[in-house]
């Protein structure tokens, strides 16, 4: 091996200080003597100085709160006793996130089912008395109504009344997606258009609010009932 | 001084008294969760620094600094000690790192360091970075040899890049290195000899016509 390509070996060495004496003497000598290993070493420095001086890269947003925000998710309170828990609940919320989840999979499946089972033609227009109701917070009230199930009867029309074509022509293109909530008494307690053009679906959740039915049953005893439409000009169901 | 110095500084001055991050680690373990926002608000700057040189982009860099300072909670307990905290947590900053990028390899992604396609936001932030009174020409200078020198970065192997940036940018001693790496430090002195002449290569005249 050459003298030039030694010293080069042992630039980094004889910069950080780590050659021992004797090997530190012959570099320092051999820089002395040869230009190009000394602007070797020159550049080398530079190099190193370049990358040093390099300013520091800084988050354009603080990185505490994404953590924090993760740790409050994975935790849900459980703080930093999450330090200290066994290995197979490092992950303590993987099985507790899947529960609702799957119980709100059923729950919509199973409305899902229902509507299809127990899908009605839309009623004809009806006339509703005047009546209120009060809440009363139990499940199956006009309140709190329930979805239909096995267990819950879907209402039938009592009074029919046709949706006029002029009503059905104001719809336009888009289709509305309605809740009509069918109270205990089979009168129409509340209709909520959910998604479609609110601008021309006014006289349409008119009539929809005087349909008569005959209520929704639960173990014999009426209830009321949320019933979910699809309505358009060509097809109207529920 | 920007604000990530401010949080280096601070961190290396914590790291420094042996007894006060064991006591931050103590009261952390006990589940404190106002320790744990101190020892992220002491350690974010320099993991994010290191995060985004490594892998050249500050996206990702913050997912990594995110992942690091999950890692370091969820494992918290099983620090004992035998380094100190700040080395701990560079060894989970670069082990993480290494993984996203093995990660990009194998869904062919070619981002070995995409490092000189920083936002124009960050080259602005880089040329800002330093000396705010300094005129235009000094700061077009200073952006300049930012970019090459990010640019000589993604050039490198990460190996090398690690233990650069751990040596030059963080200033950690090759003892140091050796335990965040894990190797020894015969290895460390070797490997940084070569990656300091990698450097060198890969800036524009070997870092000379730049500056």
């Amino acid at each position: 091996m050459s003298a030039c390509s030694r010293t080069r070996r042992h630039c980094s060495a004889y910069m950080d200080g780590d050659l021992d004496a004797g090997q530190a003497r012959l570099v320092s000598a051999h820089l002395g003597a040869c230009p190009a290993c000394a602007a070797h070493l020159r550049s080398l420095r530079s190099a190193v100085e370049m990358l040093a001086e390099t300013p520091r890269l800084e988050s354009p947003e603080p990185i505490a709160p994404r953590v924090f925000d993760r740790l409050e998710v994975e935790t849900r309170g459980a703080g930093l006793a999450l330090i200290l828990r066994p290995a197979w609940k490092a992950r303590p919320l993987i099985l507790p996130s899947l529960l609702p989840a799957a119980a709100v999979l059923v729950v919509v499946l199973g409305v899902a089912f229902a509507l299809d089972r127990d899908a009605v033609p839309l009623p004809t227009v009806a006339t509703r008395g005047a009546e209120s109701w009060g809440p009363t917070g139990a499940s199956g009230t006009e309140s709190n109504p329930l979805f239909l199930s096995t267990e819950v009867s879907a209402p039938r029309v009592r009074t029919a009344a046709a949706l006029t074509a002029d009503l059905l022509d104001g719809l336009g293109e888009t289709p509305l997606f309605v809740e009509t909530v069918v109270a205990r008494d089979g009168t129409v307690s509340m209709v909520t258009l959910l998604d479609g053009d609110s601008r021309h679906a006014g006289p349409l959740l008119e009539a929809l609010r005087h349909e008569r039915f005959e209520p929704g049953r639960r173990h014999g005893r009426p209830v009321a009932v949320s019933l979910y439409r699809l309505i358009s000009r060509l097809d109207v169901f529920s | 001084m920007a604000a990530g110095d401010i949080a280096l500084h601070s961190a290396e001055a914590l790291a420094g008294p042996v007894g006060l991050e064991r006591g931050l680690v103590e009261q952390c373990r006990r589940g404190d969760p106002h320790a744990f926002a101190r020892l992220v608000a002491l350690h974010e700057g320099m993991v994010f620094n290191l995060a985004a040189r490594l892998l050249g982009e500050t996206e990702e860099a913050r997912d990594v600094a995110q992942e690091v300072f999950l890692q370091v909670f969820r494992t918290l307990g099983r620090f004992e000690g035998r380094s100190t905290l700040k080395t701990w947590i560079y060894r989970i900053v670069v082990n993480q790192c290494r993984n996203r990028q093995r990660w990009w390899r194998r869904r062919r992604k070619d981002r070995s360091c995409p490092i000189d396609a920083l936002t124009p936001a960050d080259e602005a932030r880089l040329a800002e970075a330093g000396t705010r009174m300094e005129g235009p020409d000094e700061r077009l200078e200073r952006r300049e040899r930012a970019r090459a020198v990010q640019s000589a970065l993604a050039r490198l192997s990460f190996e090398h890049r690690a233990v650069l940036l751990l040596r030059e940018v963080e200033g950690l001693s090759c003892e140091e290195i050796a335990g965040t790496l894990s190797l020894p430090e015969g290895t460390v002195k070797s490997r940084l000899s070569r990656a300091r002449e990698a450097l060198r290569r890969a800036l524009p005249n070997g870092g000379e016509e730049v500056r």
